[in-house]
């Protein structure tokens, strides 16, 4: 044991002397998690959405009420950290913002909206001579170029007009059956209407009569950090790498002789496979923990449950150096085995999930991805970032573990039969 | 002439001595660019599948999935229990609707129906569900408010004579405030910017260009592990012994990986015409000035790098550390809209970013030679800097 225990500490301290390993074991990932926080808004504003401040122009030349309404919408504290409005005169120079690049649309609310709301403009109603007057329409003046800040703006003005419309139906349907029941004069049914639109208006977004139940796969409020999947997925990532060059290492020892020499040894070749397996995954483990740390201490970033974060990372490399060991047993030379450690660290990382989210792949690419520890991986992490604890990860540290162990198992015959072990 | 040829060609030879060679070179480029773009056939729904358990079976229920179905934003597939639960707990679906089985008018009316959302913790798509979800409920829950609403004014005024006489009222009221609110009038027109750019955002178009550029600079950032291992091993210093100019030989190698790099190119090129039926074709005179000024921009930036670094190893690590993160800044992964405000300034000093906007100009916008010109200077501009450093700092002992 004292052995396995040498060797592999031996293959540790190498592994983190070499300058030109630890710039794809902690640079590259550290690196691409700081890019990834620095495009994604993450460092740049409360909204981690990955859509933040989106610029906006509105021009108010209606001046009434609902009007008013929909500029004090974009300007709530609530939106602040969605959208960035400004607010101008001219809808001319609005349009030139948006032609400029300068914001993703401009709103331009007509004179005349609030009383084409009020009066029922274009609306048939059952009661009565239908309304007369010209329906008076927002202008979404959008830019192109930005397609997803404009659905956006779209949805939030869409949620206004919803509201709105809520507010207009509600007043006039109450003031319709008053009517047609008797229970009010008609002198009275512009006031009435008036007043209960606006209270309907106002309860519209609170809505009682369906409620929602949001849960998640483990019992929590879903909130969502894209660095939470980011960071883990680059970390899981060149973890790959890591398992494979130490495979490499493996190879690199037998062909420039250290390896028979060390076998001559009173040390057999178990003890040998052993303590390179231990060194390979120790300093996997190394690798993700201070990746882990310093993510935490310089992203702020919430991991979860620490026990289920170590039991997670304990498990996420065993399934990784099964990985590298059978590309060590299958490549013939430590290049080969570099460069296909790197064509899979690659491979899984896209297949994995690290890249883009697996949601809306088809079904047979995550049938797929599930060959990759990465995967399962950020299964686990994205469960422990949002509340989970250990017992919500059995399922992906179970199949981490089996996916080692069959590696590790193929890996060994496979050096049996290509006698790589043997002086 | 002939020895500049010569180290090129010794060049790509050892290149491509490995079989391994051609995953980086082709194969994994055209898998990325594949996956990246969402699949290469006809375009597919985009929205969120959102799988929706429905026990009620009610009409109102079946309304609701129906809206659910004209939303922008999502999918709905309907499914049993059983088989959305186990979906959702191997992470096959972002989002579970579970709507129970007393989801009807009658139980709405009482304002005791409860609708339940699972969704996958830290997923977008999730909470684009959410949002959608909450959309619908707001427009399906809105006339039953306004009833509900309606029915409470005329109490104040006079109470109702019997149930009987309350529900009826009722009835009206929704039916009138559904008929309404189906029939309101378009309150939002959409006009669309003259900006500069007009076409939107493509996925396949932005992957084909995003994935050409991550996958040539990779490599020629990596001249300098070239230039690393021959300095490593001595063979420079051997090489230089014999009638050879240091600029013959820099020369030779450089020219080597830009002729591979734009061979490389040429072929995602071709891939992204005859399969992903991209516009790449229509202008070749713009796609080889901006081809080549990439090429020459992404090799000078190697050069340079061949100058700091120590050994092979470092070179490798370097190149495909700052090749990654130059394409991810440059917006060859994800579209650069996503990107803050002062991100995307401040990523103009990449020449990932402007090898993607000249690219982006030809195959997404249909834009001719005069469009890349700016593209172009500057790439051929960051070039002729990293070169002049380059060849100043560089050391063949």
């Amino acid at each position: 044991m004292k052995k396995i225990f040498l060797i592999g500490w031996k293959d540790v301290t190498l592994a983190f002397r070499d300058r030109a390993a630890l710039i794809l074991m902690l640079a590259a990932p550290f690196a691409l998690t700081l890019g990834l926080g620095f495009v994604t808004g993450r460092f740049s504003g409360s909204s981690n959405t990955g859509v933040s401040d989106i610029p906006v122009v509105l021009v108010n030349q209606d001046g009434g009420q609902i009007g008013n309404t929909l500029v004090n919408v974009f300007q709530s504290q609530e939106l602040a950290s969605l959208v960035v409005p400004t607010v101008l005169d001219n809808p001319a120079l609005a349009r030139q913002e948006v032609d400029a690049d300068k914001a993703a649309a401009a709103i331009i609310i007509p004179a005349g909206f609030t009383a084409s709301v009020i009066s029922g403009a274009g609306t048939v109603p059952t009661q009565g001579p239908a309304t007369t007057g010209e329906v008076v329409q927002l202008v979404l003046y959008t830019n192109p170029t930005r397609p997803t800040s404009v659905s956006v703006i779209k949805t939030i003005l869409d949620g206004f007009v919803s509201q709105i419309e809520v507010g207009r139906v509600g007043g006039q349907v109450a003031v319709e059956q008053l009517l047609s029941h008797g229970l009010i004069q008609g002198q009275d049914a512009a006031r009435i209407g008036g007043e209960l639109g606006l209270r309907q208006a106002n309860v519209a977004q609170s809505s009682k009569a369906i409620a929602l139940k949001s849960v998640t796969g483990s019992g929590e409020a879903v909130k969502f950090d894209v660095l939470a999947y980011m960071a883990p997925g680059m970390a899981l990532m060149f973890l790959m790498f890591t398992v494979s060059n130490g495979g490499r290492t493996l190879l690199a020892e037998r062909s420039q002789g250290t390896l028979p020499r060390l076998l001559v040894s009173p040390t057999s070749a178990s003890q040998v496979l052993g303590g390179k397996v231990f060194g390979i995954y120790l300093t996997g483990v190394a690798q993700v923990l201070i990746l882990i740390l310093a993510s935490t201490l310089l992203f702020r970033l919430n991991w979860g449950d620490p026990l289920g974060v170590l039991v997670l990372v304990l498990a996420a490399v065993v399934g990784a150096v099964g990985w590298g060991l059978l590309i060590t047993a299958v490549a013939k030379t430590p290049g080969l085995v570099s460069a296909v450690g790197s064509a899979v660290m690659l491979t899984f990382g896209i297949l994995g999930g690290s890249f883009i989210s697996l949601d809306n792949m088809p079904g047979w690419f995550r049938v797929l991805s599930k060959i990759t520890p990465n995967a399962w991986g950020l299964d686990g992490f994205t469960t422990l970032g949002m509340g989970g604890s250990l017992a919500n990860i059995w399922t992906p540290v179970l199949a981490l573990l089996v996916m080692g162990a069959v590696l590790f198992t193929i890996a060994v015959l496979i050096f049996n039969r290509r006698g790589i072990m043997q002086q | 002439m002939k020895k500049i040829i010569a180290i090129a060609w010794k060049d790509t030879i050892l290149r491509f001595s490995g079989w391994a060679e051609w995953l980086f070179f082709l194969i994994m480029p055209i898998a990325f660019t594949v996956i990246l773009a969402g699949g290469t056939g006809p375009l597919r729904d985009s929205r969120v599948r959102l799988v929706v358990v429905d026990q009620a079976n009610s009409p109102l229920a079946v309304d609701f999935i129906a809206t659910l179905g004209k939303s922008a934003a999502v999918r709905p597939e309907v499914l049993t229990l059983g088989k959305a639960e186990d979906q959702f707990a191997q992470r096959q679906v972002s989002a579970v609707l579970i709507i129970p089985a007393e989801f009807d008018l009658q139980h709405l009316e009482q304002g005791n129906v409860q609708l339940e959302l699972r969704q996958q913790p830290n997923n977008m798509n999730a909470l684009v569900a959410g949002r959608a979800v909450q959309a619908v409920i707001s427009r399906v829950s809105s006339a039953v408010d306004i009833a509900s609403s309606s029915v409470a004014e005329a109490e104040k005024i006079k109470p109702f004579a019997s149930a009987t006489a309350r529900q009826a009222y009722f009835d009206a009221a929704l039916k009138e405030a559904q008929t309404q609110m189906s029939a309101a009038p378009d309150r939002v027109t959409v006009a669309q910017g003259a900006t500069k750019e007009q076409i939107e955002y493509d996925p396949r178009a932005n992957s084909s260009a995003g994935q050409l550029i991550t996958w040539v600079f990779i490599p020629l950032i990596g001249i300098s592990a070239m230039f690393a291992y021959e300095r490593q091993k001595g063979t420079l210093r051997r090489l230089l012994t014999t009638p050879t100019q240091k600029g013959t030989y820099l020369l030779g190698t450089i020219i080597g990986q830009v002729a591979t790099a734009l061979g490389q190119m040429l072929l995602l090129v071709g891939f992204g015409i005859l399969v992903m039926r991209l516009n790449w074709g229509h202008s070749p005179a713009a796609l080889g000035v901006m081809l080549l000024a990439s090429t020459l921009a992404a090799a000078a930036l190697g050069t340079m790098l061949g100058t700091f670094v120590k050994t092979e190893g470092q070179a490798n690590g370097l190149s495909m550390m700052l090749g990654m993160v130059m394409a991810l800044l440059g917006g060859c992964w994800y579209p650069s809209e996503l990107f803050p405000e002062f991100v995307r300034t401040a990523i103009k000093i990449l020449p990932t970013s402007w090898a993607m906007q000249g690219l982006l100009d030809i195959v997404l916008r249909g834009q001719g030679l005069s469009a890349i010109m700016l593209e172009a200077g500057v790439l051929l501009g960051f070039a002729a800097v990293f070169f002049v450093i380059g060849v100043w700092r560089f050391r063949y002992e």
